[in-house]
């Protein structure tokens, strides 16, 4: 029983850190920009593509193609505002759908050029494994958890401590005021967007080499952000962290001492209940916001 | 004026031609899950069977040599989300517009196959699948003949795939003395059908079921079973998943040190690449080929097959070959050739009925079919269809099972 417990809090760990880096590239982008970046999958399995690329035909070592995927899949996302989000700027639904045709064109893209076959693996950053009284964990995933930890908080350092930040979470909160003290809109969604984009390459080169690239992650990789990100509250990057405890915690708990077939059942009741109880999400205002005004 | 008349006619002409030449042909369809290694595989080997064919002057029917043609459609019915209906209203499309006189691989989730033979007994026309495995596919047959007579099957069959696993860890508990197991399994139809068939047998045999749990299809953490399953003591773990993420217990497998026999079957370490893609970390595992083809047979039928797709498709499509569905698909479209060849014409009534004394060597062994419509497996290819099971040892898969073919016993970790 000892054993279960301790394997419970650490997988539950793990499992809430997979959600959080799942989700932050999109949750970012969303916070600072608006853009609800529904391409965010299409892109994440981009990255993991790219980075088995450059490993296996380029010769790249692994932490060399895993900064050259984040850099690349940064500037593609950058690239993605100018060419594709920018003509549509402003009008939601039209957001939307283009990234999401974008997504949908990336992962099916690849589906047709056949990447479909299970050769596509990525080695570890570290590897190797540890003992953590009496359960064993790899060192991947306890990369995955310290990267959960450090990445939230250096964001929320950026947003809170650099001008460049402050700029951003100046056009989030009031556009008309921040385009009058001199902030240009379409730098900051752009710089928002190839953020976001980065980030969705740093959960791919973290996350994907727990097992192989499969063409659906694209789509479950989108579903999940979505999931913990309207749950913690869309505008809320601290809301989208505790929504990923939530849900992380629910499904370890529910695998390990009731049953993994009804992990997905807790998850989505989880959303539904929490939803239900408060529509803006655990730390989201948007809906209260709304019925004052 | 003048022209365009001159140029309608010519059009009529070319018009009437190709609809000629499409008369002439026997079209097969292939409505399968195409995103999938299995559906492609399959796909590819029923091709390379009508090309081969097609190369040796077709199918006699009724004193005419006639040339098949496969039109294939994607159901897409192993993507998370897809419902059934979608994955039918896919093979309606296909039978409504390229009305092919037979279906050969058809479904990939069982799910789908079921239903599937409802619409089949609708349009009666003969339906050879090779992947869905779902042992209600029979009972179906059995309680009414006459609307579901014409489907069959060549591909493993989930109570088949039991009685292989069976035989095989009984051979483990003799030898090694082990006798715990825990199963993880995909929640779909044929998995939880065979596992809950292997778990009965196993517990009647003497084995004790220490843990038995089902992860939904896209699952990527399976430490709740692994640390039950080492708790307990497990010394075999059972896998049965067909999902790509399967390849995360496979490593995690490792990462958690869990000191037991795998056993089972995992789709993403059956190919002949999976070595290289796990780094080796499927050393010792063992894995079930539901059907030969990525691993062929000592019998010419089996090695043609092997060498043949590795010429039209080159050897390193060849050596990523699924353990379930290329085998057999192969076989489909010779089988269904000759069944024709031996009624004379394609009415489905008559097909059916040569299909029934097909008696045949395939790929996969000798294809002949039991009252229920499904191929019969068994231990020794001259006598039956085989299923092949291979240890993975120092980057080479090492047959174990059945005895007819295997090259070397079965070992536990680290011997």
């Amino acid at each position: 029983m000892k054993v279960l417990i301790v394997s419970t809090l650490v997988y539950g760990l793990v499992q809430s850190a997979t959600l959080m880096l799942t989700a932050l590239g999109f949750s970012l982008t969303f916070g600072l920009s608006g853009v609800a970046n529904f391409a965010h999958g299409g892109l994440y399995l981009l990255s993991g593509f790219l980075a088995w690329g450059l490993v296996n035909r380029l010769g790249f070592t692994f932490p060399l193609a895993a900064a050259a995927t984040v850099l690349l899949v940064a500037l593609l996302g950058a690239a993605v505002y100018r060419l594709v989000l920018r003509p549509v700027r402003g009008i939601v639904l039209s957001e939307v759908i283009s990234t999401f045709a974008l997504g949908v064109a990336l992962v099916e893209g690849f589906r047709w050029r056949g990447f479909t076959t299970y050769d596509f693996s990525l080695p570890p950053l570290w590897p190797g494994e540890v003992e953590i009284a009496g359960v064993s964990l790899d060192m991947q995933r306890l990369g995955i958890v310290g990267a959960g930890l450090v990445l939230p908080l250096a964001l929320w350092a950026f947003t809170h401590h650099t001008r460049v930040g402050l700029a951003l979470r100046g056009m989030a909160q009031d556009e008309s005021t921040a385009l009058a003290m001199g902030i240009d809109s379409d730098w900051a969604a752009t710089l928002s967007l190839s953020l976001g984009a980065a980030l969705s390459a740093v959960a791919a080169v973290l996350l994907l080499p727990l097992g192989i690239i499969s063409i659906n992650t694209g789509y479950e990789v989108l579903l999940v952000a979505l999931a913990v990100t309207v749950l913690g509250g869309l505008e809320s990057t601290a809301g989208m962290m505790l929504g990923s405890l939530l849900i992380g915690f629910a499904v370890v708990i529910t695998g390990n001492f009731v049953g993994p077939h009804l992990s997905e059942v807790v998850y989505l009741g989880a959303l539904v209940l929490v939803l239900g109880l408060k529509p803006s999400g655990l730390l989201g205002r948007s809906k209260e916001i709304e019925e004052r005004v | 004026m003048r022209t365009s008349g001159v140029l309608a006619a010519v059009c009529a002409l070319i018009v009437a031609g190709a609809s000629a030449a499409a008369e002439g042909d026997l079209t097969l369809g292939v409505p399968t899950a195409l995103g999938t290694i299995e559906g492609q595989d399959s796909l590819r080997s029923a091709q390379l069977a009508a090309q081969e064919i097609n190369a040796a002057g077709g199918v006699e029917v009724g004193g005419k040599k006639r040339r098949l043609e496969i039109v294939s459609i994607d159901t897409r019915e192993a993507e998370a989300g897809i419902p059934v209906f979608d994955a039918l209203a896919a093979m309606e499309k296909l039978i409504a517009e390229k009305k092919p006189v037979a279906i050969v691989v058809g479904a990939f989730r069982s799910e789908v196959l079921l239903s599937a033979m409802d619409m089949i007994a609708k349009v009666k026309i003969p339906y050879l699948c090779t992947i869905g495995m779902s042992p209600d596919f029979e009972k179906k047959i059995a309680g009414d003949y006459e609307k579901y007579k014409y489907n069959f099957r060549l591909g493993l069959s989930a109570p088949y795939l039991v009685g292989n696993l069976g035989r095989m860890l009984e051979f483990v508990k003799k030898k090694h003395g082990a006798d715990k197991v825990y199963f993880v399994h995909q929640d779909v139809a044929w998995a939880k059908g065979t596992v809950g068939g292997l778990s009965k047998a196993m517990a009647a045999g003497g084995w004790k079921v220490v843990g038995s749990d089902a992860y939904p299809t896209g699952a990527r953490d399976f430490s709740p079973s692994l640390t039950k399953a080492k708790a307990a003591a497990a010394q075999v773990l059972v896998p049965v998943f067909d999902m790509p993420e399967s390849g995360v217990l496979v490593k995690q497998v490792r990462s958690m040190k869990l000191p037991a026999l795998v056993a089972g079957f995992i789709s993403p370490a059956a190919p002949a690449t999976a070595w290289a893609t796990f780094s080796g970390e499927i050393d010792g595992l063992v894995n079930f080929l539901f059907e030969p083809g990525s691993i062929p047979l000592a019998t010419p039928r089996s090695q043609h097959f092997t060498d043949a797709y590795a010429k039209a498709y080159g050897e390193a499509t060849r050596a990523k070959l699924s353990g379930h569905g290329p085998g057999p698909s192969y076989d489909a479209v010779f089988v269904l050739a000759d069944a024709i060849r031996r009624a004379g014409n394609t009415q489905a009534e008559a097909v059916v009925a040569a299909l029934e004394k097909t008696d045949a060597e395939g790929a996969i062994g000798k294809i002949v079919f039991n009252k229920t419509h499904q191929v019969i497996y068994g231990e020794d290819p001259k006598q039956a269809a085989v299923s092949l099971a291979f240890q993975w040892r120092a980057g080479k898969r090492r047959l174990v099972y059945p005895e007819s073919v295997a090259e070397g016993a079965l070992e536990l970790p680290g011997k």
